[in-house]
């Protein structure tokens, strides 16, 4: 997997993040990184905003990489962790998901 | 409709009541609303609202496992005869309550099965203010289908609003929307928990 491509997956869901960011209030702003948890406890968002995420990724990924995928498809789910722990178990799958 | 209460994994429906008027005004006046239509404007006004509600509307609050309300889910405009309906002012509002719980997602999911499962309605219809890019999003990608745009429909917060027209059938229902909610669902659990 070339380090091109990681960089490339990882900044593509940081900006999924910073389009939901642009979404919320002043208040109620997401820190970004590698281990901000996406769902489940510690999470800091609710289901509407985290399928705004997925909808993001999965154009995003479809239009820069030429590969549709689904991030809540029961191979994504029968993982464990989920994808959606943090931002690093979900670059991780979606790295998997174009390889 | 009679009062009704449906159980989900983490949340539960329990029936709209007029002592739930200050909780669901604070709610609706909070800036997380202000895409809903403007309603009252007290707590007298909301409890005469949630009073005078018709019996052929299903009026929840959202609770959590532990009783507390977070949000409201409604369906209204039933059709017995054309066999759908318009699930509608649906509001979190409690923000902070609900962060990593698919509270959202299983609230709707206990609606849709509500009305195609058990009342064995064909269709949902709504519409939603057309600068609400995240709840479009959100009904779009659990299975609703774009039918639709009523050009200034909706004044709200001094500007006119296009109504975007969404709509979902039994079938799509099952096939796309359901899965869907139940991965988000699964998604919430306890790594190592048992599936549902």
């Amino acid at each position: 997997m070339s380090s091109d491509k990681k960089t490339a997956v990882l900044e593509t869901i940081y900006q999924a993040l910073r389009t939901l960011n642009e979404e919320r209030g002043p208040d109620d702003q997401i820190a970004i990184g590698p281990d901000t948890c996406l769902f489940g406890e510690g999470s800091a968002l609710d289901s509407l905003s985290l399928v705004s995420v997925i909808v993001d990724l999965e154009t995003a990924v479809s239009d820069q990489f030429g590969k549709p995928i689904s991030l809540t498809d029961d191979k994504a789910m029968s993982r464990d962790p989920v994808p959606f722990t943090d931002v690093t178990a979900l670059k991780t799958y979606i790295l998997e998901l174009l390889a | 409709m009679p009062a009704l209460t449906l159980h989900g994994e983490f949340v539960d429906l329990r029936p709209l009541v007029p002592d739930d008027a200050a909780l669901t005004l604070r709610w609706r006046m909070d800036e997380r609303a202000a895409n809903l239509n403007r309603g009252a404007e007290t707590v007298a006004q909301q409890a005469a609202w949630i009073a005078g509600r018709p019996a052929s509307e299903y009026n929840f609050v959202i609770c959590l496992k532990d009783g507390r309300g977070v949000g409201m889910v409604s369906v209204s405009n039933i059709n017995p005869v054309n066999l759908h309906c318009e699930p509608g002012r649906f509001l979190i509002g409690e923000a902070d309550a609900v962060r990593g719980i698919p509270v959202a997602v299983e609230a709707m999911k206990l609606v849709y099965e509500l009305v195609f499962e058990q009342l064995g309605l064909q269709r949902v219809f709504g519409t939603i203010v057309s600068n609400n890019t995240l709840m479009m999003k959100w009904q779009k990608f659990l299975g609703m289908k774009e039918e639709g745009r009523m050009r200034r429909h909706y004044f709200i917060n001094g500007q006119f609003q296009d109504a975007v027209m969404f709509g979902m059938l039994v079938e799509e229902f099952r096939a796309e929307a359901l899965p869907r909610m139940n991965a988000l669902i699964a998604a919430a659990r306890p790594r190592g928990s048992a599936t549902i």
